[in-house]
Formats: structure tokens, sequence, C-alpha cells
């Protein structure tokens, strides 16, 4: 497998950082328009989503670095 | 705005000056740091022989006289930025360099780094928009964009100085890496930042001359954080903060799996259990030590042992993969844009 197997870790972490940037696009991006608060609310609002953002990437960055790990060092 | 002419010209004269400044300098560098018994033993080598290092310094000092010269041609605030930013990360790791620091001393430091950026936009303006590049479309996040900034270049600079572990791997990977990130400055950002990341591209290939196995001389971390913190203020100054990270993609996954392992910032120095082991012949093999870290060279070498070389060349056709990556989330972006 050698190089393979960490590339293909590689463009699976590189998928799910666009499905994130995507997501943060169509979710985070339209609240500026749709909510009716000052900036600093809609600041802080964008801010938690995108935070809850990053860590179900680091989840699940973490889930497929065990799987990962655990076939090749066992 | 400049034109194709100035462009050319100013581009030469930076890559120039900072290619020539660092190739000329660094065999004076070498003997003067071998000469003050400044050196480290090359601990993957039979006999481990002592290398001098920082090469840093020699470093900072191309760079600086590349960005300086241009910061004069064109007056630009984002070049002023990116230069500042530059020295705050090297200052930060030559302390590192001089002295042993706590663990948590590099990415705290660091935060002084994003402060020229920040600072000269508010004040002076024209460093960074207000907006992320997402890749399928921006999003104005002109208050959440300041912390994004104090996040980008710590990790920035750790994670460069993080994959420096075997000979020529921090410098080839930079030279790597740059090259998508310039391609994504030339399209997505402005030509005066483009024309500031030409001097990291030339800095990093005249190092790696001295850098590459066998080592002459190590970056140390002045080299290192300077190289890292670097990349980052330029994404962050040329609209191009995700195909940064992507191109970045086997160091940040380094950095990521390290964490993830000792669940606390902590220098690889004060971590006991080895991630990998020396074999009699000098081969690297993956340590069988449960409690050992999880790393890009032990996940490597977990199929066999490897020489450092063989290690170092597998690490840079990661990067190569990866700037791949890269170039095809510039080309979905410029499709995207054009559909837009």
């Amino acid at each position: 497998m050698g190089l393979a197997g960490l590339a293909l870790f590689m463009a699976g972490m590189w998928a799910m950082i666009l499905a994130v940037a995507a997501f943060l696009l169509i979710v985070v991006a339209p609240l500026e328009a749709i909510l009716s608060v000052g900036r600093l609310a809609v600041s802080a609002v964008q801010g938690a989503i995108a935070i809850t953002a990053l860590l179900a990437l680091v989840l699940g960055l973490s889930r497929m670095k065990r799987i990962y790990m655990h076939r090749k060092l066992g | 705005m400049l034109d194709v002419a100035n462009l050319l010209i100013y581009g030469a004269a930076v890559s120039a000056i900072s290619f020539f400044a660092i190739l000329l300098q660094m065999p004076a560098a070498i003997k003067s740091l071998a000469a003050k018994g400044r050196a480290v033993p090359d601990a993957h080598k039979r006999d481990r022989p002592m290398i001098p290092r920082p090469a840093g310094p020699v470093i900072m000092a191309g760079i600086a006289a590349a960005e300086i010269a241009l910061y004069l041609l064109t007056m630009n605030t984002a070049v002023l930025a990116v230069l500042l930013s530059t020295v705050i990360a090297f200052a930060v790791g030559y302390v590192d360099d001089s002295k042993v620091m706590p663990g948590w001393f590099k990415p705290v430091a660091l935060l002084a780094a994003a402060v020229p950026i920040v600072v000269l936009d508010l004040f002076v303006g024209g460093v960074h928009g207000d907006s992320l590049n997402l890749v399928f479309g921006s999003a104005f996040i002109p208050l959440l964009y300041i912390p994004l900034i104090f996040v980008i270049i710590p990790v920035a600079g750790n994670t460069i100085n993080s994959i420096d572990v075997l000979n020529g791997v921090a410098s080839g990977f930079i030279i790597i890496a740059t090259i998508p990130l310039l391609a994504s400055i030339a399209i997505f950002g402005s030509h005066e930042v483009f024309l500031a990341a030409l001097p990291l591209l030339f800095a990093a290939l005249a190092f790696y001359r001295y850098h590459r196995f066998p080592s002459r001389i190590f970056p140390g971390d002045s080299g290192t954080l300077l190289l890292g913190a670097m990349y980052g203020a330029l994404a962050i100054a040329g609209s191009s903060e995700i195909i940064g990270v992507i191109a970045l993609l086997p160091a940040v996954m380094n950095s990521f799996l390290f964490l993830a392992s000792v669940k606390r910032i902590v220098e690889h120095r004060q971590v006991k259990a080895r991630p990998t082991i020396l074999t009699d012949d000098f081969k690297l093999a993956a340590s069988t030590d449960r409690a050992a870290p999880a790393t890009l060279v032990r996940l490597i070498v977990a199929d066999g042992p490897l020489g450092e070389k063989e290690v170092g060349y597998k690490i840079i056709k990661l990067a190569g993969f990866t700037a791949l990556l890269a170039f095809a989330s510039i080309a979905i972006q410029y499709l995207v844009m054009g559909l837009g």
C-alpha cells in the first residue's frame, strides 16, 4: 500500500475541507443578510457555527486517523 | 495595479535578490557557525556528525532585502505587513534557537506575528479583505476575519516547524507548497502580493541547496518559523487561505497526528516515547511502543524500515500530490467564478 494509502488519506482530508468550505458558504455567509440584528451578534452566531463545523471536521479527521492507524500500526 | 513590464522586472529583481543573497551568504554562515561551535548532531546518521544551526538569520536577510526593495518600488502596505510578520516570526524562532523554551512559547509568541497584518490593515488599509475565500465563493466576515488571522499565522509557523524532522524536508516542502500558492495569489489576489511571495519560493530554493540530504546546515526554529509564518501571511494577504491549507496538507496532517496523540501542546524533545527508532543499519523504523506519538514519518515507515533520504523523498512526493489537489481547488474556484 505504502504511499498510496497516505495519498488516499490526504484526498479524504481535502474532500472534507471542501465540504466544510461549502457548508460555511451556504450556511454562515448568508446570515449577514438574513439576521436583522447588530453586526457583533451576527459575527457571534457566524463564529459559533464556524467553530462547530471545524470541530465536526476535526472529529471526522480523528475517526479517519484512528481507522488508518489501526490498519497501519495495529 | 502593475503593468506586465513592471511585473516582470520587479519579479525578476526580488527573486534574484532573495535567491543570490542566500546562496552566496550561506557558505560563510556555515563556516562561522561551525567555528563558534553552534552545531547540533544529525541524529539519523552514522557517527552523528555535528551540523551548524541556525540558517534562519541568512534566510531572513535574503527575504528582508527582497521585500524592502519591493516595498520601496511599490509602497504597498501588504508587502510591509508580510515583511513585518516574517521578521517577528524569525525573532520568536531565534529566541527558541538561543535558549530552550517551554512548549507553549512558539504558538503563543507567534500571535505577535499576526499583529502587523491586523494593525496595518486597520490604520492604513489594503492588507487583507474582509472576506474569506472559501473556494466555492467568498464569505463576508469582517469581524471574524481578525481572530482568524491570529489562528492562521501561529498554525502555519508551527506546522512548517513540526515537519522539519529530516534533511531537506522543510525547505523542499515549502518550495512545492509555494507553487500553487503563487498561482492562487496571481489569480485571486493582487500583483503586489504575488511579487511579495516570490522571495519565499526563491529563498527556499537557495536554502535547499545546503539543506538537502546530507544537510550542511539546519534552518533552526528561526528558519522554519519565518518560512511558515511568511507562507501564512501571504495566504491571508493574497486571498488564498483555503488553497494555502490544502497545499500544506502533509504538514497539517503531521501536526494533527502529533497533537491528537499527545493531546497537549508540547515540544517534540519533551515526548519520551519516540515515534521512530533507528535500526542498526541506520534506517528509520516505526516504533512499536503504544505510547509513541503518531507522526507522518512513523506512518511512512510503518510498512518497513527506510533510509532518511527515502523517507524525505516520500514526504516530498506527498507534498507534490497535495500541490496537485491545491491546483484542482484553484481550477474549481476559477470555474465557479466564471459561472458566477
